[in-house]
């Protein structure tokens, strides 16, 4: 062996060392890791790790690492960890309609012992809705953690636009297209705007909102007559839809820009606009169909992993967030509602308020129907939304048959659904597998 | 054994190599080229062609996941967008590329700071490319803006309209062609760097015009990095994706982006990597057929 070769077999030897050798030890007991695919925008994490943590931290001695991550990263990790049986993660909070993924995953645990004890503490009372919607297979596999909604809000400076002698409180869908015509008419433009970008949630407007409004349905009526009359209206409202309405993905954005004057979205994508200028734009319910008002509760659950190295930490964690006076703040923070009557019953601040008055003018109006997100569809749940956004691309953009086209996505739905034996979402009774008939 | 060094005159040329040397060193010094190569390309690579073509579940060999690819209904718009934005983009930007190389070599006054200027895109993301473009683009943009403050326009311009595809395209064109001509005219830039002026001046000498000069000594001497950097950016176009998804959403679908939905969206890695597949096999097949076409002449001399 010459010079070189020795030292390089030196340099390798290293390298395989330095691979091989595991980092020294984990973190520190009083230190634990919380992930989420909620509080993602960069100003909701900040206010979640100095000012939400910050305070758990101050007040426990464990110091919290917040990590936010899209959906996808953010579930492999959990599945990766439950997979080689050893994580770091000690608490999570997702939606309820991720926690299917997670359970068939064996991600977690039974939460049931958490919750008892915090219902013992007799502080909180949990709204008994959303500890059902934590039940999978009678398994408690999450405590609830916050709450939200989607509504419209639309600039004040629109208002008079609005079909004369008709309640913006109490419009309907006839009303929406109405309003957005007149707005055409007396401007030139078309200033209704969904989030219908890759990002947008424009998908649950078409499942949650306007097919149960038509149908009385989520899947199961996809291709009934009343959904054709729904498509035959979507094809109208197309035309009041400002035309780059599938770049937007936060709605406050073009909503501060102007170039939106009504739209609809998640409250968490149109709170900023109405933090920045809380005097120019109203919070409106959702419209109501021929069927009723339908609107969407998404709820969020915190649970911890199966492979959690500090479970009890994780406990007291959850303890803080589900807290009545933690839960107002989070409201204040992040306008995610709470999921405890007592800080249901607290009055948020004045900034808020436009907010609370449409979530609570959507959920109370006579004719409102509560819609959840469908759940069931395990590692296959994110092929459900896309079926309905693409229906509205052929229909609605590139001028397909109505029928034809309901039938053919109507055929992906049921291949959908029966593959993974799923059962229809609420309003319909929960068949096994769902069939859109 | 050696020949005799007398012999060595009368020998033919391929008897005066050395001897081969039994030295493992070059071997020792590739190595973590390899390794890294290995660990980070073809493992990998490897792993997404095995997800693309078997069974999550029983682990067999499928076409299953290529069969919901292409029964997709974004799937022929996803493959036509690719080729036709790759189709308008390289070759302009290849022309833009070459034309501000020569400006750049006829060594103006100021040349190194116009240089410097055009090289700027070359250290933006693509990302943040989209999303410049797309600021330019928006109603309420910087594009309808400066048309308006010149009265060209009474209300704003909708440039980026579900009812204009055609305008969506475009608009990704040329935030792709403002992206990526820098690193054309750089690798451009450096081949003409390597031409001996002594070919130029023999042309002048023959009163060869500039336009000659350019088809008949630059671009034959230039065809080697032409040739990199046509099989560069035709394979980086076919990867297209964030300037495509932030001007158009999914409106006009490309394969990249496919992949990236099918992977993120709907959470399916095996569609994800069918697509990845089908990427790596245009990719492959327009790198050959550069790689042929674009041949030095000198290797087609038949022995």
């Amino acid at each position: 062996m010459n010079k070189a070769t020795r030292a390089m077999s030196f340099l390798l030897a290293a390298i395989l060392i330095a691979v091989t050798v595991p980092p020294s030890s984990s973190a520190p007991a009083q230190e634990i890791l919380f992930t989420s695919n909620q509080l993602a925008p960069v100003e909701e994490q900040e206010w979640t790790r100095n000012t939400l943590l910050a305070r758990f931290t101050q007040e426990t001695g464990i110091r919290v690492r917040f990590v936010t991550d899209n959906e996808g990263p953010y579930v492999d990790r959990l599945i990766a960890e439950s997979r080689a049986n050893r994580g770091n993660i000690d608490v999570t909070g997702t939606l309820h309609s991720i926690f299917p993924v997670l359970h068939a995953e064996r991600v977690t645990t039974d939460m049931a012992p958490v919750l008892r004890q915090l219902v013992e503490r007799r502080d909180r009372n949990f709204i008994p809705d959303l500890v059902e919607a934590g039940k999978i297979d009678g398994t408690q596999v999450f405590v609830p953690w916050m709450q939200a909604t989607y509504l419209m809000v639309a600039s004040r400076a629109a208002l008079r636009y609005f079909p004369s002698g008709r309640d913006p409180m109490r419009m309907t869908y006839e009303d929406l297209l109405q309003w957005g015509e007149n707005i055409r008419q007396a401007t030139g433009q078309r200033r209704v705007g969904f989030g219908a970008g890759p990002r947008g949630l424009f998908g649950r407007f078409l499942h949650g909102y306007i097919y149960p409004s038509f149908t009385g349905s989520q899947v199961k009526r996809f291709k009934s007559p009343e959904a054709v009359e729904m498509w035959r209206f979507m094809r109208r409202l197309g035309g009041i839809i400002h035309p780059s309405t599938f770049t937007y993905e936060f709605m406050h954005e073009p909503l501060l820009l102007g170039e939106v004057w009504v739209a609809w979205d998640h409250v968490a994508r149109i709170t900023p606009a109405l933090r920045q200028r809380p005097n120019d734009f109203v919070v409106l319910p959702s419209p109501a169909g021929p069927r009723g008002r339908s609107f969407l509760s998404v709820i969020a659950g915190l649970a911890i992993p199966r492979t959690a190295p500090n479970p009890e930490l994780g406990a007291r964690l959850i303890e803080y967030l589900t807290r009545p006076a933690t839960q107002v703040m989070t409201l204040e923070g992040v306008t995610f509602f709470p999921v405890a009557r007592e800080a249901s019953r607290a009055v948020p601040s004045s900034g808020l308020m436009v907010i609370a008055n449409g979530v609570a003018a959507q959920a109370n109006a006579a004719d409102a129907k509560t819609a959840l997100l469908p759940v069931g569809l395990g590692a296959r749940t994110g092929e459900l939304v896309p079926i309905y956004v693409d229906t509205f691309r052929l229909i609605a953009i590139e001028g397909r048959d109505i029928e034809q086209t309901l039938g053919q996505q109507a055929r992906r739905l049921e291949d959908l659904y029966r593959a993974m034996n799923a059962p229809c979402p609420p309003p319909d009774p929960g068949v096994r597998p769902c069939r859109p008939d | 054994m050696r020949p005799p060094v007398a012999e060595r005159e009368t020998v033919a040329p391929e008897a005066l190599r050395l001897p081969p040397r039994r030295d493992l060193a070059p071997y020792w010094l590739l190595l973590p080229t390899a390794l890294y190569l290995g660990v980070f390309f073809v493992y990998p690579m490897s792993q997404a062609v095995w997800l693309a073509v078997s069974d999550p579940r029983s682990g067999q060999l499928t076409l299953e996941h290529f069969q919901r690819m292409s029964d997709d209904v974004h799937f022929r718009d996803a493959i036509r967008n690719t080729l036709l934005i790759t189709a308008i983009a390289v070759p302009v930007q290849i022309a833009l590329g070459l034309a501000i190389a020569l400006m750049v070599n006829t060594c103006f006054r100021g040349h190194t700071m116009f240089l410097y200027l055009c090289a700027i895109p070359i250290g933006i993301s693509d990302l943040a490319a989209g999303l410049i473009w797309l600021s330019i683009f928006i109603e309420r943009g910087y594009l309808n803006a400066a048309l308006g403050a010149l009265g060209a326009i009474q209300q704003p311009v909708t440039w980026l309209s579900f009812e204009r595809r055609d305008w969506l395209v475009s608009a990704i064109v040329v935030t792709e062609i403002w992206r990526a001509t820098a690193i054309v005219m750089i690798i451009l830039v450096a081949g003409m760097q390597l031409i001996a002026r002594d070919y130029v001046e023999t042309a002048q000498v023959f009163g060869a015009s500039r336009w000659r000069t350019l088809l008949e000594v630059f671009l034959p001497l230039l065809r080697p990095s032409l040739q990199t950097a046509l099989i560069i950016r035709t394979i980086l176009a076919f990867q297209c994706f964030a300037t495509v998804i932030i001007m158009s959403g999914r409106l006009v679908p490309v394969m990249a982006g496919e992949s990236y939905f099918w992977y993120s969206l709907y959470r399916n890695a095996n569609v994800a990597s069918a697509y990845a597949v089908l990427i790596l096999l245009f990719s492959g097949s327009i790198t050959y057929f550069y790689l042929r076409a674009l041949r030095q002449r000198e290797l087609d001399v038949p022995r």
